[in-house]
């Protein structure tokens, strides 16, 4: 096995080439939508070439004014941390007591965790869940969305559950002999050491909240004033406006995406982990 | 006295979680399986109909249309998918020099939007002026395709799915090829066993457990997925690209671009529940093929 990386073989070219060639085409999506936000709307839709002739950063200024994406951003970025660090509080605060107290009705409250992820009926829970923000008056906020967010923390307790399980007993047993009560164990012993644990956590729900789509779009409806970044781009290719606007869309896509591709840059290792830990239970 | 204490705090600790889980997880469940039952369009008051909604179902061409598009969608996706991202796999397992690289690029759309990409894949298949055609246009193939036409938009969907996917299931291979222990390789090589003999004679039967897993989150998750075809097509053109589940989001909440389109509560949740049954149906069949193939092992 070593013997092939000093020398090149025919296989291990062929190899070479064959992973470039995935590469390339996981990366043309991402590129051209990067290099189509800098091009004029006419480039763009008459078959300019592959570099901007001349780099429109207006478009940014354009999406982001006119086409009201500073508003979008800033609506994803709330729902984004409402509900990382909601869910993260919940979670934990379950995790805790699941893992290090026996209490009645414990192992049902596991049971009711683990049936949602394995039920999906699809959009039709939306339904009764948007009757209920109705009835208690978050259906024309986005407390709404953010509180739906947070009731799907299945996975994130699951993972925590299973970071809190390595974190030593003796410690928290010590803390309550000296006094420690079942609260300030959690938020002086527990927390600190499953930092780790909830920073990849973390991650994780603020990737799926900033890239949710479905939840917002039905809850936004007859509220643009709400909408988040994947909802006000998707709108601009059934909006109103019947000529379409490829360069703001490029640059509304961008808009949305170089934040995450820019954590994902940062915090690979996390996001890679977590993904690889998951076979390994 | 103390105890109780103790056990208070504990239950106290699990009540957000669980009435959360509760009213917006557990109770839309049994808010579908009442309604399944009823017609309910919204207003009024809902009028109960008992099994009509199933007789329905069953005589609904664009359902049945839906499942089999449903099948097309996630059996293409992973026909492709998954030898592909095992092959990358494999390829990235070796001590080789930009592997840390490659699989930051390949799982890259992992962390995307799917809406947001489809968007951005719009513009790159549009068959009028898209980006794919003026590529193939300067390359000499004039007539360029209709990527969202009729004949080619299921492809270009499954194609899109592809390319969300492949990467995640390559970083699932990689950690089930990490447990294997390198010197069986080793030694296989010393006894002459070529690359390929060695992937199907150590590496798929020591990969089998990990195998079995990715195979069932893969065939669940495919069978679920929605979103870009609804951004893209909306399930058009001509229901070519409905899937189950955008069938279901449709009676609930009527998209601009099919006015026929009326909410019907009722069926929906009846839809949705028989979609369900359908995944739950696969997946069991998958679960009892896979251990027979196990014993024959």
């Amino acid at each position: 096995m070593n013997r092939w990386s000093k020398r090149p073989s025919g296989a291990n070219v062929l190899a070479g080439a064959f992973l470039l060639l995935v590469a390339a085409v996981i990366l043309y999506p991402v590129l051209m939508a990067v290099l189509g936000s800098f091009k004029t709307n006419a480039e763009l839709n008459g078959g300019g070439a592959f570099w901007p002739t001349h780099w429109q950063f207006a478009n940014y200024s354009k999406a982001w004014k006119g086409a009201n994406f500073a508003r979008f951003s800033w609506n994803s970025l709330f729902v984004s941390a409402a509900a990382t660090v909601g869910t993260l509080i919940v979670a934990a605060m379950a995790a805790y007591a699941a893992d290090r107290r026996d209490f009645p009705g414990k192992r049902l409250a596991i049971a009711v965790q683990a049936s949602t992820m394995f039920i999906s009926i699809g959009a039709v829970v939306l339904k009764p869940q948007f009757d209920l923000m109705v009835a208690v008056g978050l259906h024309r906020t986005l407390w709404g969305v953010v509180l739906i967010l947070i009731a799907g923390h299945a996975g994130t307790y699951f993972m925590l559950a299973s970071f809190m399980r390595s974190i030593p007993r003796d410690l928290d047993e010590a803390a309550m002999i000296d006094g420690s009560g079942f609260f300030r164990t959690f938020r002086s012993i527990i927390l600190p050491l499953l930092k780790p644990g909830l920073g990849v956590a973390g991650l994780f729900v603020f990737r799926s909240a900033w890239n949710e789509y479905i939840l917002p779009s039905v809850f936004t409806m007859t509220n643009p004033k709400l909408q988040t970044l994947t909802v006000g781009l998707a709108n601009l290719r059934y909006g109103v406006s019947a000529a379409m606007q490829t360069d703001l869309m490029l640059a509304g896509a961008c808009i949305s995406l170089l934040p995450l591709l820019l954590v994902y840059l940062l915090a690979n290792k996390s996001f890679v982990q977590v993904t690889a830990g998951s076979v390994k239970g | 006295m103390h105890r109780t204490r103790i056990k208070l705090e504990a239950v106290a600790f699990t009540l957000p979680s669980l009435l959360l889980t509760l009213a917006l997880g557990i109770y839309p469940i049994f808010w579908a399986i009442r309604y399944m039952f009823y017609e309910y369009a919204g207003y009024g008051t809902p009028k109960f109909v008992g099994l009509y909604n199933f007789e329905r179902l069953y005589h609904d061409e664009r359902f049945w249309n839906a499942v089999t598009n449903t099948l097309v969608y996630a059996g293409g996706k992973l026909l492709v998918t998954l030898p592909l991202s095992l092959l990358l796999a494999v390829l990235l397992n070796r001590r080789m020099r930009g592997a840390g690289l490659f699989k930051t690029i390949f799982f890259m759309p992992t962390v995307l939007s799917a809406s947001v990409m489809s968007i951005v894949f719009y513009v790159i298949f549009n068959s009028y002026n898209g980006m794919l055609n003026q590529l193939l246009q300067q390359l000499g193939w004039s007539r360029g395709v209709e990527w969202l036409g009729a004949n080619y938009a299921m492809l270009t969907m499954i194609l899109i799915a592809i390319w969300g996917a492949v990467g995640n299931y390559m970083l699932l291979f990689l950690a089930g090829l990490q447990g294997i222990p390198r010197d069986i390789y080793e030694s296989a090589s010393i006894d002459g066993a070529r690359p390929a003999q060695q992937f199907f004679y150590i590496t798929i039967p020591m990969l089998g457990p990990v195998l079995q897993m990715v195979m069932l989150l893969a065939i669940t998750v495919s069978l679920k997925g929605y979103e870009s075809i609804m951004v893209l097509t909306q399930g058009g053109p001509f229901g070519k690209t409905d899937v189950m589940f955008l069938y279901v989001y449709k009676m609930f909440f009527p998209v601009a671009s099919t006015t026929a389109e009326v909410q019907q509560f009722g069926y929906g949740s009846a839809v949705g529940f028989a979609a369900a049954l359908l995944i739950g149906a696969v997946t069991l069949i998958y679960f009892y093929a896979s251990k027979k193939l196990n014993s024959l092992y």
